[in-house]
């Protein structure tokens, strides 16, 4: 089975709204029913081959190709198969996506992976806010799932998580982890500021430094067992995160004792010296 | 937004002036803002359960600077710039009779000892409100300040009453909010491009739509972003059709399109006004203008726009897109 | 002209029980005979008079703030995409006005009451009300917690508390009064509650939750408002809280009274992990007192929000759930709280709950005095209706439901015993002909010549909640609205209010402490008539 291309026209100028575009309901379809599918370009709905150069047919493997930054919600809800972006992906990829993986070769925008509950997200250059965070007002974010962003992100990463990890390679902005419940988030260049803000439970590892605020308690400096765990996990995605006795150990900050809560934040301590 | 995210505790303002103790205005200068929010409903009147009147309240206010609302104030916490929240977290804290660490919290311009001492104070009170102004709402970390400190007041009615109330900017925009409430369910950042509403701050607000460049025209009604808005928000709707209704020149109808003059609403027009507690209050304009009103003019658009074929039934034919 | 033949037609109000025959309509009303115009075939369909619901909360500032505060509900509720004829609008638990009125009107209802208005937000609540297509609508404003009430019922000058009362509904445009945990929300405002009936209320010292009611049980009748008191007793949702529901009847004997959403009032036990249905106690009670009227505010599992003026029992809900609180505390008049809430099966709490408001419809003997609500949306949202019907009507469903709760709830229940079933006929009652006669709303909830022409067409169907929720036809005063379960012509529904008569002096009484302890000035108090679009004008009916 070979995979779907897609390979946008022109350049919109307006925001593009893509949410057909998952492997769930390309995977079925013959190529001129690809053809037909809706896409609304702005508050026009056109078809799919209005906008896109489209090969292939039946296959849970899209390629996506062009200058795609204005395209929202690819991938949202997917439960499987594989997506490829050569280029910027805009707002809501993957959100509440469920199984599958999804690869961007570029930035992503705001809500990349919001309320997803399973699944691989990787992004190799940059992410907006609110990565894997819950929509304004839902009480939960991602579910579970991973989500791996080489780059930088935004602020509100992890809001309301309740399982499932994220790294965050390059610097976060502030509200990292905020209101957590759960899950694991990585920050490889640490984070601006108000790091898990008003976090109930789950864990914040950094391996830089953290302005920490005034609700959380320094416990204690030790090697977490988990650690060795997650790091055998994340070395499949290509990720090295420090856990043997010899990398040296985590100080252990708990809170946020304004909720209160009992969420962890650990910070690596020869991050301290770098 | 930030009652979307954890509620709010609050009141009209006759229970302010009839039973507030206790009076907090945190990021706010009604005195020179709000000029006639302290004579009309805190701190210079007598209220219902309060004979005395000043006497009677104790008020306290947290700024980044002195102003004239802090000079007459009985408590004055002088905390530093962007520091909001940080405080705000620190006083959830203390409420609870949680440990917060000392030398962070003297990081924020004050200290663990000022701080219990406000929540003794606000533990003490019998009614107590908290007034948010844009020293708060519009510095960094904006709708989680706001959340921070509605969400203060809420957990305070474990101990005694306590509300909260943004101090909301000028004109009718609570009106605003209010029906675009019951029309589509959400109060501002509202999508309608798919024929049904959506909402996503930070996606469809007006700010993040001009300055990403997602719109391709602008109407303008009652308000002048033109003055208030970031530069690239600004050369955006310079660089499209803007369309604006105003009774005067303003910095956005020089840069717009169109310029529409429009009736005063209150002055030369009727219509209902809601205050920022959301009480709703008639206008009786007591001039007439040549001018129509906004009303008129948006409805007279949308007869001519009804009169266009249906955007949303309408068959996909040309593509329209645009070259970049 | 319409003529709607070979229906079976139930129309209680008449005596009619399944009887085929026609009805011809002219001029938005029900007439003997038409000679020509369009003609429905009804053959085979069932004919119901138009829906009333008597107690809803679907527009105003408390409903208004729900909105605002649940976008998460709002995401996954359905969306109304506008059309040439239709609005746009949400659906869910708190729908939009536009989708309000579509929603009723696609499920056959046609007359709403809103039971909660605050007098200082009454031309708010109008707004909304005019912005809710197809259906008649009336209100109830808010007066159990009215502190100038308060002050004259202290004082003893019940003369002039009537007057009060008289101005309040001409001043808000309202069809009658709703007392809401009399003398709990005053409380309340000092962050404290009001249980004890016979207990001074905080501030006062004659003035008891008893008093209140009796004292606003005695204004209503003397005044001859169409509806009865309007009541939400103290203790809603309490445990063990059957007591002050029985002792608030017995203070209403010789008066008429409406007991709102009676499902929250009727549980026995001591505590949360106690509670059990008291059912039997207040249908025994209510069966033998014809004085009064209810209606069931019954619940049903899922999400939904709760809205009340009752602050002291948000509170309570919001520490309870931990989730959001929302809390408008109204000056000198009452207040209201928002707390999202889920009602599940395992729940001990949500299954009593759930059982009680259908033992209260099924032990209650006489039909035309309990109606059939969810208290929308806090038992359930009123799109749901035709979920409780189907469990009305239908014994071996319920029993199947009834495997969904634990062995422990289905020891504080009582309806695993009651084998009643609803008929057709009964449902015409419970949904529109009785809570029209409570309303006092002649022209509603029936088909005889010269009634408004409000009906609905079922195509009869063994699963009743889709023959509820899909009516074939419904006609809104002789326009065919709904034809193959699609709104396709929108009407606009009538405002209907009362016309009350005071001594003019109170306004003079009632200045000096608006200047003093209100926000805005006297004139801007009052909602003004031209507010209201062909509104109908009730006369009240001097008892006494």
């Amino acid at each position: 089975m070979t995979s779907i291309t897609l390979t946008l026209k022109n350049t919109p100028n307006v925001p593009l709204e893509t949410e057909v575009l998952t492997p769930d309901r390309l995977a079925g379809l013959a190529h001129d029913e690809i053809r037909a599918l809706p896409v609304f370009l702005g508050k026009r709905q056109l078809r799919l081959d209005d906008l896109f150069d489209i090969e292939g047919e039946r296959s849970d493997e899209l390629q996506i190709f062009g200058a795609t930054r204005q395209l929202k919600s690819i991938g949202r809800g997917m439960t499987r198969g594989r997506i490829a972006i050569h280029g910027h992906a805009g707002m809501h990829l993957g959100a509440g996506m469920r199984g599958g993986s999804i690869e961007v070769h570029g930035d992503a925008g705001d809500w990349l992976g919001a309320e997803m509950a399973g699944g691989l997200i990787q992004v190799h250059g940059n992410a907006g806010g609110q990565v894997g965070a819950a929509y304004r007002g839902s009480m939960s974010g991602m579910q579970n799932g991973t989500i791996v962003v080489d780059g930088s992100a935004g602020i509100e990463v992890g809001t309301r998580m309740r399982r499932g990890i994220i790294v965050i390679k390059g610097p976060a902005r502030d509200f990292t982890g905020l209101e957590m419940k759960g899950g694991t988030i990585f920050l490889l260049s640490g984070a601006e500021q108000r790091v898990g803000a008003w976090m109930r439970r789950g864990t914040i590892v950094s391996m830089l430094p953290l302005q920490m605020l005034p609700t959380f308690a320094f416990a204690c400096s030790y090697h977490p067992d988990f650690m060795r765990l997650l790091a055998r996990y994340l070395s499949q995605l290509g990720i090295d995160i420090p856990h043997e006795p010899q990398d040296g150990p985590y100080d252990l900050y708990s809170g946020d004792a304004s909720i209160p809560g009992k969420g962890e934040i650990l910070v690596w301590r020869s991050g301290l010296s770098e | 937004m930030a009652a979307q995210l954890g509620g709010k505790v609050s009141c009209t303002l006759g229970e302010v002036k009839n039973r507030a103790d206790f009076i907090v205005y945190w990021g706010s200068n009604p005195a020179d803002c709000h000029p006639r929010h302290l004579s009309r409903y805190t701190i210079a009147q007598k209220g219902r359960f309060l004979p005395r009147g000043r006497k009677d309240r104790t008020v306290v206010v947290v700024d980044v600077r002195e102003t004239k609302t802090s000079n007459p104030a009985d408590v004055f916490l002088q905390i530093r710039p962007g520091k909001d929240f940080e405080v705000l977290t620190t006083l959830r804290a203390l409420v609870k009779g949680q440990p917060v660490n000392p030398q962070l919290v003297a990081e924020t311009g004050v200290t663990v000892e000022q701080l219990q001492d406000l929540v003794d104070r606000m533990k003490r009170a019998r009614f107590g409100v908290m007034f948010f102004g844009m020293g708060l709402t519009m510095t960094r970390g904006k709708h989680m300040n706001s959340m921070a400190i509605l969400t203060l007041a809420t957990e305070m009615n474990a101990f005694t009453k306590f509300v909260a109330m943004p101090m909301r900017g000028h004109g009718n925009v609570t009106g605003a909010d209010v029906v675009m409430r019951w029309t589509t369910s959400y109060p501002f950042a509202i999508n309608f491009s798919r024929g049904y509403p959506r909402y996503n701050p930070g996606e469809f607000s007006t700010v993040d739509l001009l300055v990403r460049g997602d719109v391709d025209a602008a109407l303008v009604l009652g308000a002048d972003p033109g003055a208030t808005m970031p530069m690239p928000a600004i050369n955006r709707l310079a660089g499209i059709p803007t369309i604006v209704l105003d009774p005067k020149v303003t910095h956005t109808s020089r840069l717009a399109r169109v310029h529409i003059t429009t009736a005063t609403t209150g002055i030369s027009a009727p219509g209902t006004s809601y205050r920022m507690d959301e009480v709703p209050l008639t206008l009786r304009p007591p001039l007439r203008s040549p001018y129509p009103t906004d009303e008129e003019v948006v409805r007279r658009i949308h007869q001519a726009v009804a009169r266009k074929p249906d955007w949303l039934t309408a068959h996909s034919g040309t593509s329209p897109i645009a070259q970049a | 002209m319409l003529r709607i033949t070979g229906g079976r037609v139930y129309d209680p109000a008449n005596g009619i029980n399944g009887v085929i025959k026609d009805v011809c309509i002219a001029d938005g009303r029900v007439v003997a005979d038409v000679t020509d115009g369009r003609t429905i075939d009804a053959t085979g369909l069932v004919v119901f008079p138009g829906g009333v619901d008597v107690h809803t909360h679907v527009a105003g500032g408390s409903v208004n703030f729900a909105r605002g505060m649940t976008p998460e509900d709002h995401r996954r509720a359905a969306a109304f995409v506008r059309s040439q004829s239709l609005r746009s609008g949400i659906g869910g638990m708190t729908p939009t006005t536009f989708a309000t009125g579509y929603l009723y009107a696609g499920m056959g209802w046609t007359t709403v009451n809103e039971a909660a208005v605050p007098i200082l937000f009454a031309k708010h609540t109008h707004e909304e009300l005019r912005d809710i297509p197809i259906v008649d609508k009336c209100s109830m404003i808010l007066m159990a917690n009215n502190e100038i009430l308060l002050d004259l019922l202290e004082a003893g000058e019940h003369e002039r508390a009537r007057h009060l009362v008289a101005w309040q509904i001409w001043a808000s445009k309202a069809y009658g009064i709703k007392a809401v945990n009399p003398g709990g929300v005053v409380s309340w405002k000092w962050g404290k509650n009001s249980s004890q009936l016979s207990s001074p209320i905080e501030g006062y010292r004659n003035v008891t939750p008893g008093t209140i009611v009796s004292g606003l049980a005695r204004i209503v009748d003397e005044l001859g408002l169409p509806h009865p008191l309007h009541l939400h007793c103290n203790n809603l949702g309490a445990p063990g809280n059957v007591s002050t529901t029985i002792e608030t009847m017995k203070l209403l004997e010789g008066h008429r009274a409406h007991m709102a959403h009676l499902q929250y009032h009727a549980y026995g036990g001591d505590d949360w992990h106690t509670m059990c249905s008291a059912t039997p106690k207040v249908a025994e009670y209510f069966n033998a007192h014809p004085n009064l009227t209810a209606d069931a505010g019954a619940v049903l599992f899922g999400d939904t929000v709760t809205i009340t003026a009752d602050g002291p029992w948000q509170h309570l809900l919001y520490k309870l759930t931990g989730r959001k609180w929302g809390n408008l505390d109204v000056e000198n008049e009452t207040g209201c709280g928002i707390v999202p809430y889920s009602y599940r099966p395992n729940n001990l709490v949500n299954a009593v709950q759930w059982a009680v408001g259908l033992e209260l419809m099924l032990l209650i003997d006489d039909p035309w005095r309990l109606h059939l609500t969810t208290d929308h949306p806090n038992g359930a949202c009123f799109w749901r209706y035709p979920e409780i019907i189907q469990l009305l009507m239908n014994a071996d469903f319920r029993k199947d439901c009834l495997k969904s709760l634990t062995p422990h709830a289905r020891e504080r229940i009582f309806l695993p015993d009651i084998t009643r079933e609803y008929t057709l006929y009964e449902i015409a009652i419970i949904t529109s002909a009785g809570p029209a006669r409570a309303l006092a709303l002649p022209q509603k909830g029936q088909l005889g010549v010269g009634a408004d022409a409000d009906l609905v067409i079922y195509h009869e169907d063994k699963d009743v909640a889709k023959m509820f929720s899909h009516p074939r036809y419904v006609i809104k005063a002789g326009e065919v609205v709904v034809e193959e379960g699609e709104i396709r012509n929108v009407v606009e529904g009538r405002p209907f209010l009362v016309q009350t008569t005071y001594d003019p002096d109170i306004e003079g009484y009632l200045r000096p402490f608006f200047e003093s302890y209100y926000t805005m000035s006297f004139e801007n108090y009052p909602v003004e008539m031209s507010r209201l679009e062909k509104a109908e004008v009730f006369e009240c009916k001097r008892a006494k």
